[in-house]
């Protein structure tokens, strides 16, 4: 299956849930509202034409004003490949866990939870990860963040 | 023969053997320089320089360093990497867990002042020195093997100068 | 001896230990011998490198990236670059798309190698290592006869590749390549056959291919495990569609058919290299990009086959 194939079938099949989103020429970006993510990655998982079985990474990024959460997902069989897309407010963002659909999840919404502050609904065991264990100056990535002995790149 | 004459003793034949005359600091101190055995404490990319350094072309092993995997067996550590926020409770661990006399080689810019990471990290030390005392700096992003072997004759000398006076401080 | 009681109990490996490189903190359940239940600490070499790249123009963020993956460094250099040039819309010069498929293969070669030195290490035999890490010796030679470095290369820019190979590269990589194929039949011969080694690896730590998909395994060690799936193939990017080579699949995934997958690997790649090094031409090796520059805003996610996964 082509890009341009993929995307028009799910276009077709998927129109109340994903949002089609410009992006590069080599990748499809679709949006999805936030409630209905489990949803549609369990659809995407067991799509007989789809088939995406195969998590493979999952990014944050903080634009200042929202939050936002990307999922790359992958298809083995059909060797096919989008990118899913949540966004959340900066106030309170909550998202739900994915690992039911892929337990590769699991590392990569703990992950963002701890430096970004996005909580995950249902996770089984957001505790910390890379920080070290008495690490209590907030959340790294998000760009507002400041603690006393981090330097600053000097503008050039 | 050879050796026999680059040690820092006196010797002379006498019928039916020989008489060898040192000083006790000297010969300790040799002793102690000419067998570093380091411990293995690789973290980041610099480890695999000091892997290199260890294996066929570089050869570690004849200036006398063995890697240890235990610091209870270890006269050196050769940090080689980053040290980051939460590892480094655990260096200073081990270094605590070394028996005297110790010594150590800051390898590589990470340990030095955090070298590409000083800049907008929040998760890396910025240098050991201030966990742990530092007898040589060995600069690079990594340091070339050479670097390293050079670094380590440089310890060698430190050692062999040591007064027995200044150790018995320590 | 039937009535001898044992039970489980629990080691803390790590996060110093010798055979961790890149550190990480295991808790074992252990059953005697055997692992029952193992708990994953990591996050000790946990660099921020995401922070750092935030601040930087592009050509200052790939330094940062040969630290990222320090094995292969070319690699995180190469996707790096694919994805600003897949942004902007850079045309790569071919000349320079061929010096990076010969880096990158001989990258993966060098990866390998450390891959099969340690682990014979960790496990208990010395002499692959000193084999292992003398053949790669005279990759390290090709490489820092055209970078000037050792292992972090930043090597491959976007839009091209930094400088251009000496005279000599050509005539000594036919000769390294050549010397590594004939190799990896040693090593072979040194291990295969071996009863401790056969013993320490076969059927341990079994991963089957229901499971490795789910947790998104990938690389070396999913094709292990049974899938045939090799990005290079599958999802095509740079030149490999021009290069004839095989992808060599084994279906116990355990560590031993690991280890054997990526001896494979290291044959095919120099099969890679050596066809590059014929195809290869003169021409320009950088398009024209100007030091700060920024590509159109927009989202994108590359991959690689990495040596690693
Ligand atoms: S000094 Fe450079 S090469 Fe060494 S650990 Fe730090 S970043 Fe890696």
């Amino acid at each position: 299956m082509t890009n341009e194939e993929l995307k028009s079938y799910i276009e077709t099949n998927y129109t109340s849930l994903l949002t089609h989103n410009e992006a590069g020429k080599y990748d499809l970006l679709f949006e999805v509202d936030a409630v209905n993510l489990v949803t549609v990655c369990e659809k995407l998982k067991n799509d007989p034409e789809l088939l995406f079985d195969y998590f493979c990474n999952l990014s944050g990024a903080d634009t200042t004003e929202k939050f936002e959460a990307i999922y790359n997902l992958g298809s083995i069989k059909k060797k096919i490949r989008i990118d899913i897309k949540v966004v959340l407010p900066h106030e309170n963002p909550v998202i739900d866990s994915v690992q039911t659909v892929w337990p590769a999840a699991n590392w990569y919404e703990r992950e963002m939870w701890e430096l970004y502050g996005i909580h995950i609904n249902n996770h089984d065991n957001l505790t910390r990860f890379l920080l070290h264990d008495e690490w209590d100056e907030g959340y790294p990535m998000r760009k507002d963040w400041d603690a006393p002995d981090f330097i600053r790149f000097p503008d050039l | 023969m050879g050796i026999i004459k680059k040690l820092p003793i006196y010797s002379e034949k006498i019928p039916g053997g020989g008489i060898v005359t040192t000083s006790v600091e000297q010969i300790l101190n040799f002793a102690q320089a000419k067998s570093l055995w380091y411990l293995l404490f690789g973290t980041a990319c610099c480890a695999i320089e000091l892997m290199c350094t260890g294996a066929s072309r570089y050869d570690f092993d004849r200036l006398g360093m063995i890697f240890r995997a235990s610091p209870r067996q270890s006269d050196l550590i050769i940090a080689a990497g980053t040290i980051t926020k939460k590892m480094a409770p655990r260096l200073r661990t081990l270094y605590d867990q070394m028996a005297e006399p110790r010594y150590v080689i800051a390898m590589g810019g990470c340990t030095i002042k955090g070298g590409p990471f000083y800049y907008d990290s929040y998760s890396v030390e910025k240098g050991i020195e201030h966990i742990i005392p530092v007898d040589v700096f060995i600069p690079g992003c990594p340091p070339r093997p050479e670097s390293l072997l050079e670094g380590c004759l440089t310890l060698q000398k430190q050692i062999q100068q040591r007064k027995l006076a200044d150790w018995q401080e320590k | 001896m039937t009535d001898l009681r044992t039970e489980e109990f629990d080691i803390n490996m790590g996060p110093h230990h010798p055979s961790t490189h890149g550190v990480c903190r295991l808790l074992l359940t252990m059953d005697g011998e055997k692992v029952v239940k193992v708990v994953p600490y990591i996050g000790y070499l946990h660099r921020a490198i995401e922070k750092i790249c935030e601040n930087r123009t592009y050509a200052m963020c790939i330094p940062i990236l040969d630290r990222f993956e320090y094995v292969t460094a070319m690699s995180c250099n190469y996707v790096f670059s694919l994805a600003a040039e897949r942004l902007s819309g850079i045309e790569v010069p071919e000349r320079a798309e061929y010096l990076r498929v010969i880096m990158l293969e001989l990258n993966r070669i060098a990866s390998h190698l450390i891959f099969f030195g340690t682990t014979a290490m960790d496990i208990g035999a010395l002499t692959p290592f000193l084999y292992a890490l003398r053949e790669r010796e005279y990759i390290m030679d090709l490489f820092e006869m055209t970078c000037g470095q050792r292992l972090t290369y930043n090597y491959i820019r976007v839009g091209g590749v930094s400088k251009d190979i000496p005279e000599k590269f050509i005539p000594q990589c036919k000769v390294t390549i050549s010397t590594i194929t004939e190799k990896v039949e040693e090593y072979k011969r040194l291990l295969n056959k071996n009863p401790i080694w056969k013993m320490r690896t076969i059927g341990i730590g079994k991963l089957d291919a229901d499971l490795a998909i789910a947790y998104g395994v990938s690389g070396p060690i999913l094709r292990a495990s049974g899938i045939d799936y090799d990005l290079r193939r599958d999802d095509p990017y740079s030149i490999y569609d021009r290069f004839d080579f095989n992808i060599p699949v084994y279906h116990n995934g355990d560590v031993f058919d690991r280890y054997m997958l990526r001896l494979d690997e290291i044959q095919e790649s120099c099969k890679i290299v050596a066809q590059a090094l014929e195809g290869i031409e003169e021409g320009p090796i950088r398009a024209k990009v100007s030091p700060n520059f920024k590509p159109a805003a927009g989202e994108t996610y590359t991959r690689i086959e990495n040596s690693r996964g």
